[in-house]
């Protein structure tokens, strides 16, 4: 029984026990408050990471297009066949259906059903009417994700400029390494989600973030051009048993690339097979030297000593310096003495009197000595560097050489000579076919280049790409002059063998013989231009060691006039001459 | 006052006791709701291991129907009739508890707690009984005393009257939470017994002071200490870095409550029950109701609590005399401190440890126990004249 003044003290006492439980409460729910509300989304997102496995999904590569809009470069699906462990009903049908259908071992696919882990990859690569067949036995566990491969329709054609792509799709090689950000798109996702042991709570549905494709690169390259060049390079290098033959065709006009060709090329869908000729047991890093000397684009990785075709630089040189017109005169004995040295002409007997128009008809060499000598060392040098020899040409391609040269304070009057007739230097193929173009399109000096524009999915031009061009590197005298000059040595002097029947051709050939000297190894080249008076297009051939005759005039001039037979036409440039 | 000692009276009067219908109302909403989370917390896990999604709430309603027939049973006898077994209940959970080390005890979750009662298939928990017998003892004790309790004497001995069974349940069924429980019911029942407030602050300032410094060695000592307990206090001030290890329950519970925001995912659509969160229908079940009912749902059942002590504080306050206002506030006590741990517990306030959410965790001797416990205070509502009031 309570008495009252017990009740009293004992009425407070419990009281104070509620208030103080109650305000406990209260507390926690202030706690709760702050879970809830404040660090709900800290503790969400870190929840949602947990339950959601994701998938990507592959983003289609931007297409490569030629620049009448033929793919180059294409998409093929295929799928990938994965299994998910925890979601397996029926392991030994599924084992069974993967290995007939994926022509598998068992023991391999048995491996790897039976492994335990959240998601197992099968095989991918596979065919999509395959990867469609094994969807439709609607097997618990087992996933069938599409995904894109890269194809190359023309299989070999541009092989060492297009490039090809690696597993992930990066670009390895190629314009597919340089416009990899136009072409690689962005990835997507499937977010699923699982409960604790992975399985995937069907309710919950899935999150998609769509992949975006990447952007259409177009090319200047022609694919007509290119694939008719690629024959007539096949063709040279299995007539004249050369090692390797290379054509490159440019619009000197803005240093489009129409076409680039260096045969032996390689098949851009099987980038990794080795000729057979090699074996089989080589060591990881011997095949892949073989496989970097293979995908190796000769016309800008390499460099050579570019022989007679450098005449045009000199020449240009000299016009434009007025140390030599086209009516100066030269005499030729056969020879040249330079300080102590006596330098031959290729022809021993020599050419006698001459003006220089002639001189540079026969490909005098101890004219153009002359020429040189005239201009100095500090005037040559000074001009190589003004028409962008000294510099790479910025090509949209990988791994381009630089030029090797002497340098400025080592050069004397006897470096001085070879360099003027195209000796005792390097460049690549691609730079002399620039500069040539420089100086006979007016004097702006050409970024060579092959991307054009880049196309979204709907075919609109998302960027086009601009390259510089450095103006007056010669007058456009001196440019007018050497078109004059050199569509002589076309029509009448040692390039008559480019001569095309109705078209104005200019051209210079050339006949260097490889480091070191004396090993019997030429390289035979010629640039032609058409038309002379205003060119459009300039294309070189390189027939790298060919048997036999290895003159340019005799080898490299005649590829370039059956190219120029057929693209000239193709190309709507009209007979002028006539 | 003395209604039971004639039964001509007592029927006569009977219309003018009190029933607290409120009680048991907030009681059978909390028993209702916590099926329904039950089940909703539990289904998937139910149905990978057994094939029915309801098994853990089937077994939860068997428990809950039992509870209520004993809680009916208890609520309509006289609760004096208890005060006779108030030492032979302390002497049978002791008895109770030194079973659990006897072949009959049962190890489950890596702890032996339970024992088997032959024959019935159904395993007792002696901590849940040792809470029911200390709640009776202290009131008996309390009402024994009489003016002795004001005296330094007799509060000490009502101190140390429970330890040996809050010392038995610690060491022997190595259950830090029960043990907490007990020593807390048996606190607050000497608190409201005894006039005076001095002596409860001292030893309140005693505990807070031996709290902090156990937490201090723990702290300081971080890398060297080793053991169960002392990696509970490092989980539980960092548990975002031991997610993988002693932090797992209560990250995952972190995780829950975060994503109920304020509306919540809705009824069953929780994640984290889905296998992220073991035994979501047990101690950790509140954090499912945050998770599936948001900030609201939770405050509901926080009111709920706070609205059941309201009832009880009621009746002990008004209560016809002071064995049954002392058995109320034993009552009382049970509950709130089971609440208040185990939602603190979930909302990571204080260490992880386990202890259920009364009437909502899954659990069948807790629930029957618990309804036993509302079945006195009930009783001794009754007892009340509706002219006191």
């Amino acid at each position: 029984m309570l008495t009252n003044n017990n009740k009293i003290f004992h009425r407070k006492k419990i009281m104070v026990v509620f208030l103080a439980c109650a305000a406990v409460l209260v507390f926690l729910f202030g706690r709760l408050v702050y879970l809830m509300v404040w660090k709900a989304d800290h503790y969400s997102e870190m929840a949602t990471q947990l339950h959601e496995r994701e998938r990507s999904i592959k983003a289609a590569r931007g297409k490569i297009v030629d620049r009448n809009g033929v793919v180059l470069a294409d998409n093929k699906t295929v799928c990938t066949i994965s299994v998910i462990h925890n979601q397996i009903e029926n392991p030994e049908e599924i084992i069974s259906i993967l290995c007939r259908e994926l022509e598998l071992s068992e023991d391999y696919v048995r491996a790897r059903v039976e492994k335990y882990s959240s998601m197992e990859r099968i095989k991918s690569n596979v065919d999509k009417s395959i990867g469609d067949k094994i969807r439709e036995y609607d097997l618990p566990g087992v996933k069938v994700d599409e995904d894109y491969k890269r194809y190359y329709p023309y299989g070999e054609l541009a092989s060492k400029v297009l490039g090809f792509t690696g597993g992930d799709n990066q670009g390895i090689i190629g314009l597919e390494v340089v416009y990899e950000e136009t072409l690689e798109g962005e990835a997507g996702t499937i977010l699923t989600m699982t409960d604790a042991k992975g399985i995937e709570v069907d309710e919950a549905g899935e999150r998609r973030i769509e992949p975006i494709p990447g952007n259409t690169l177009r090319i200047s390259m022609d694919r007509n051009i290119q694939e008719y060049a690629t024959q007539l390079a096949t063709q040279a290098m299995a007539t004249k048993e050369a090692d390797g033959v290379s054509i490159i065709v440019m619009n000197p006009q803005n240093g489009e690339l129409l076409a680039m060709v260096n045969v032996p090329e390689f098949d851009l869908n099987n980038p990794y097979d080795l000729p057979e000729e090699l074996g089989t047991d080589l060591s990881a890093e011997q095949k892949q030297n073989a496989l970097n000397a293979i995908w190796r684009n000769g016309c800008i990785n390499d460099t050579y000593e570019p022989g007679s075709t450098f005449k045009i630089i000199t020449a240009a040189a000299g016009l434009e310096e007025g140390v030599v017109s086209p009516e100066s005169s030269f005499s030729c004995p056969g020879f040249i003495v330079v300080d102590d040295r006596k330098i031959r002409c290729h022809k021993t007997a020599g050419h006698g009197g001459q003006d220089f128009v002639h001189a540079t008809m026969n490909s005098c060499n101890p004219a153009f000595i002359t020429v040189g000598l005239r201009l100095g060392v500090d005037k040559y040098y000074e001009y190589f560097e003004k028409f962008g020899l000294k510099q790479k040409t910025g090509i949209d391609l990988p791994g381009e050489a630089g030029t090797i040269m002497h340098k400025k304070e080592n050069m004397g009057n006897v470096e001085l000579a070879t360099v003027s007739f195209g000796q005792s230097f390097q460049i690549t193929p691609l730079q002399l076919l620039t500069t040539a173009s420089s100086i006979i399109n007016g004097g702006n000096r050409i970024t060579p280049h092959f991307g054009v524009e880049a196309l979204d999915a709907q075919g609109n031009v998302v960027e086009e790409f601009t390259y510089p061009v450095q103006r007056n590197i010669v007058s456009e005298k001196t440019s007018e002059t050497m078109r004059s000059i050199l569509e002589l040595v076309v029509s009448e002097g040692t390039g008559q063998n480019g001569k095309v029947e109705g078209f104005r051709i200019g051209g210079k050939t050339a006949t260097s013989q490889t480091l070191p000297r004396g090993s019997g190894r030429y390289i035979a080249s010629y640039v032609g231009f058409a038309p002379a008076d205003n060119p459009q297009v300039i294309a070189i051939a390189i027939v790298n060691n060919p048997q036999g005759v290895y003159y340019g005039g005799q080898v490299a001039a005649p590829i370039v006039r059956q190219l120029f037979e057929n693209i000239l036409p193709y190309l709507g440039i009209m007979e002028y001459n006539q | 006052m003395a209604a039971q000692k004639t039964g001509k009276r007592k029927r006569k009067e009977q219309s003018e006791y009190y029933f607290d219908y409120s009680l048991l109302v907030i009681v059978l909403f909390l028993l209702g709701f916590g099926l329904i989370m039950v089940y909703s917390a539990s289904s998937y896990e139910a149905f990978d291991d057994y094939g029915d999604a309801a098994y853990y709430m089937k077994k939860q309603l068997v428990a809950n129907i039992l509870g209520l027939v004993a809680m009916i049973v208890v609520a309509n006898i006289p609760y004096h009739f208890w005060e006779r077994f108030a030492f032979l209940g302390y002497l049978v959970s002791a008895v109770l508890i030194v079973l659990v080390m006897t072949p009959l005890g049962i190890e489950s979750h890596g702890a032996r707690r339970w024992i088997r009662i032959p024959g019935i298939g159904f395993n007792l928990q002696p901590a849940e009984v040792a809470k029911l017998c200390m709640i009776l003892f202290l009131a008996t004790l309390v009402c024994k005393m009489g003016k002795s309790v004001r005296s330094l004497k007799g509060f000490f001995f009502m101190l140390l009257a429970p330890l040996p069974i809050v010392g038995m349940v610690y060491l022997i069924t190595d259950n830090l939470s029960s043990a907490i429980i007990i020593l807390g019911i048996a606190v607050l029942m000497v608190f409201v017994a005894s006039p005076d407030y001095k002596k409860f602050i001292i030893i309140g300032l005693l505990g807070v002071a031996v709290i902090t410094i156990a937490l201090f060695t723990i702290i300081s000592s971080a890398d060297s200490v080793e053991g169960f307990r002392s990696e509970r206090i490092l989980a539980w001030l960092d548990p975002e870095s031991q997610a993988q290890d002693k932090g797992f329950q209560t990250v995952q519970a972190l995780y829950a409550i975060g994503r109920g925001g304020i509306w919540g995912q809705g009824l069953g659509k929780s994640m984290q029950k889905l296998s992220f969160l073991p035994e979501a229908q047990n101690d950790m079940i509140f954090s499912i109701i945050c998770e599936e009912l948001g900030l609201f749902g939770a405050v509901a059942i926080i009111l709920m609590f706070i609205m059941l002590l309201w009832r009880m504080m009621i009746i002990a306050n008004n209560a016809s005399d002071l064995f049954g206002a002392m058995l109320v506030v034993g009552v009382m006590g049970h509950i709130a401190i089971q609440a208040i741990l185990n939602i603190a517990v979930v909302t990571n306030t204080i260490p992880n440890t386990g202890i259920s959410l009364p009437f909502i965790s899954y659990g069948g001797s807790s629930v029957m126990f618990l309804m036993i416990e509302i079945g006195l205070v009930l009783s001794v509502a009754k007892r009340i004249q509706l002219k006191e009031l």
